[in-house]
């Protein structure tokens, strides 16, 4: 069960939708060791499922790599990729995904046996798993039968049916109670003392105190408040681009701006066009997301910068 | 790939008892639509058997004695040079025992002649007053009928002893069917011959008995196209029921196969359990309808004769027309992305 670091390096994925194109993970780079679990921490939407998906060979990056020991997962396919995650993958769900016409025992036999498992062994398997997790007595129950919290614990001796290297885990305590949350990162602590890697994404800070490493999905806001201040920009210039982090708030003094949706075949589409006393770019600073449009000036345009709070205060609410 | 396959059929059973019991009846139809078309085929080539003949003399131009008025003078049995020949009369007549008359196509034969009827029950009619009838007419021996209006009693029963779906045979001595028949023992209808028929006069022509087999299908084939035209539209009614349920299944489980997809278990054990449950319900259906088909064969007012190869062709038939039904829905199951296995609950 050992395994070698994680790193991830320049990680981009691209996805189409709409005919736009949308990076929920653009160069995210970071590492991890065997034996710890690192908490992948920000709001629904910042990439955390699709980081996992790449992790676990489920999803192939638009660009970037990531290697786990030796092994570089982005460069493989087809077979190698079945082959990996039913080898070196163990997968939390967070839906916990458990399959409704099989029991509690089935639903971490089952896998094994369609992985080449004898139905002995895998049974063996379940029953062992199921008394790690505290569930012995409820083998023969179907997940209609059981709480959440029993179901995400058999969802998790599922993930670790394999015995794998690594355990990727999809907001493992999202719709359970507090005690049963407790017990989930209780079992997930005893797994990483058990020198496996856990990768956990989250965005409930209780798994903050246990994590050994932190991933922050959404850069948290570092920018020093910077005072109210005008600035210009002559005809045809960029005031930013689609994609870019956002951290101010512009309200148009003079001049016009086109706001612009850059789509997947690299054409434009004109969104909308703004003039004086209007604003754009308060919607990324608020909720954390990068630029979602470009915005060019159609004409010599003067901006006034706000940072979002004093956006909020000073513009806003006079709105 | 069983365990998943039986937990899952078991799970949703009530879906998969209602589409294996309409399976069932469309099946039980095509057990009965293909007996139908056997008994049809048959039919003919058992009852001309009984007669014993190889060649059937008829005058020039008649094309078979079940299906077109055939009438010649006695004498030409003297024209005929073969060493065992014998008269015939053959003609549509109607049988009565008090309810209405039903269409019989009667036979006027020689006493150990060709042609003479093979009675299961009782004895070969004999004198005057005398009839031998088939059993589908449904008359005890020692019962009184009308035979076009002149009373007879019932001395004998045959069997197979039907033409053109259904129509029974009345055996008459032959001077009482010439009477019956042409008012006259000077005709005939056609001579029976056993072995070679030699060469025959002007005026004659002779089939041999498949041939008069052949003749005699003919005015069926309308009837056994028709039939053969619904039994493509069962199998195609069936090929829905299983192809629309195995579909669904996919769609239910579709989770389910992006989670066993993102563990690492292989297509092609995901499509076996879908497969598997595609031909579980064909088979199913089948095992059903052998038995439906025992109740409702009976039901038909034609004679219904499964073919002992129906009960193993229709379950092989079933299971790969299951299994391109199912196809759509295997389909589905190939082009499951493991990703959806992260989707959220109720994603």
């Amino acid at each position: 069960m050992t395994v070698g670091p994680l790193t991830v390096s320049d990680l981009v994925v691209e996805f189409i939708h709409d005919g736009y194109a949308i990076r929920p993970l653009d160069g995210l780079s970071f590492g991890a060791q065997a034996g710890e679990l690192v908490v992948l921490l920000g709001p629904s939407g910042c990439g955390k499922t699709t980081l996992l998906s790449c992790l676990g060979g489920i999803l192939t990056p638009t660009s970037g790599t990531i290697r786990l020991g030796d092994v570089e997962v982005t460069a493989m396919r087809g077979k190698q990729l079945d082959a990996f995650r039913r080898d070196d993958i163990g997968f939390v769900f967070q839906a916990f995904n458990l399959i409704p016409s099989l029991t509690a025992r089935e639903n971490i036999a089952v896998p094994l046996t369609l992985t080449g498992h004898s139905r002995k062994e895998s049974f063996a398997r379940a029953d062992e798993l199921l008394e790690q997790v505290g569930l012995g007595e409820r083998a023969g129950h179907l997940p209609s039968r059981l709480s959440g919290g029993q179901m995400q614990r058999v969802a998790v001796a599922r993930g670790l049916g394999h015995n794998p290297p690594l355990l990727l885990a999809d907001e493992p305590t999202a719709n359970l109670d507090h005690i049963q949350a407790e017990a989930i990162i209780r079992l997930l602590q005893s797994l990483r003392d058990e020198g496996r890697m856990i990768v956990v994404s989250t965005h409930d800070s209780r798994l903050v105190p246990i994590a050994d490493r932190i991933v922050q999905m959404v850069p948290p806001d570092q920018h020093e408040e910077r005072p109210t201040h005008d600035v210009t920009f002559g005809a045809g210039a960029s005031i930013f681009e689609q994609g870019d982090p956002a951290d101010v708030v512009y309200v148009i003094k003079s001049g016009s701006v086109d706001v612009i949706r850059v789509l997947a075949d690299g054409g434009e589409e004109l969104l909308t066009q703004l003039g004086p006393d209007q604003y754009f770019g308060e919607l990324g600073p608020f909720l954390g997301f990068p630029r979602s449009a470009s915005v060019r000036a159609t004409s010599d345009v003067v901006l006034t910068v706000y940072s979002p709070r004093i956006f909020r205060e000073k513009v806003l609410h006079k709105h | 790939m069983l365990l998943l396959t039986f937990r899952d059929l078991a799970y949703r059973k009530v879906r998969f008892i209602v589409v294996t019991i309409l399976g069932a009846v469309v099946f039980a139809l095509l057990f009965v639509m293909t007996g139908l078309v056997n008994q049809f085929n048959l039919e003919p080539a058992e009852t001309v058997e009984q007669f014993g003949a190889d060649e059937w003399v008829l005058p020039e131009g008649v094309s078979a004695p079940f299906t077109s008025v055939s009438v010649m003078p006695v004498a030409a049995l003297d024209a005929v040079d073969a060493a065992a020949k014998s008269p015939v009369v053959i003609t549509r007549s109607s049988v009565a025992q008090g309810d209405p008359p039903e269409e019989v196509v009667l036979i006027g034969f020689e006493a150990d002649g060709l042609g003479a009827p093979q009675v299961v029950e009782g004895r070969v009619p004999a004198a005057e007053g005398e009839v031998a009838l088939d059993r589908t007419l449904d008359v005890g021996v020692g019962s009184e009928v009308t035979v076009a209006g002149t009373p007879f009693t019932v001395v004998g029963l045959t069997e197979a002893t039907t033409v053109l779906a259904g129509i029974p045979f009345a055996y008459l001595t032959l001077p009482e069917a010439q009477m019956l028949a042409f008012a006259s023992t000077d005709v005939i209808s056609s001579v029976l011959v056993a072995g070679d028929v030699g060469p025959l006069p002007a005026g004659l022509a002779s089939l041999t008995s498949d041939d008069v087999v052949e003749q005699t299908l003919q005015p069926l084939e309308g009837a056994i196209a028709s039939i053969d035209l619904v039994r493509a539209l069962l199998w195609i009614v069936a090929a829905i029921i299983v192809g629309a349920v195995v579909y669904l299944s996919a769609l239910d489980r579709q989770r389910d196969f992006a989670v066993l997809k993102a563990v690492g278990a292989p297509n092609s054990a995901l499509l076996g359990s879908l497969a598997l449950q595609a031909v579980l319900i064909a088979l199913g259906a089948v095992a059903i309808a052998a038995i439906i088909q025992v109740f409702l064969a009976p039901q038909f007012p034609l004679p219904v004769t499964v073919p002992t190869s129906a009960f193993w062709q229709l379950p092989l038939l079933a299971v790969l027309m299951a299994l391109a039904a199912g196809a759509v829905g295997m389909r589905k199951v190939l082009r499951s992305d493991p990703s959806q296995a992260f989707a959220g609950a109720g994603a």
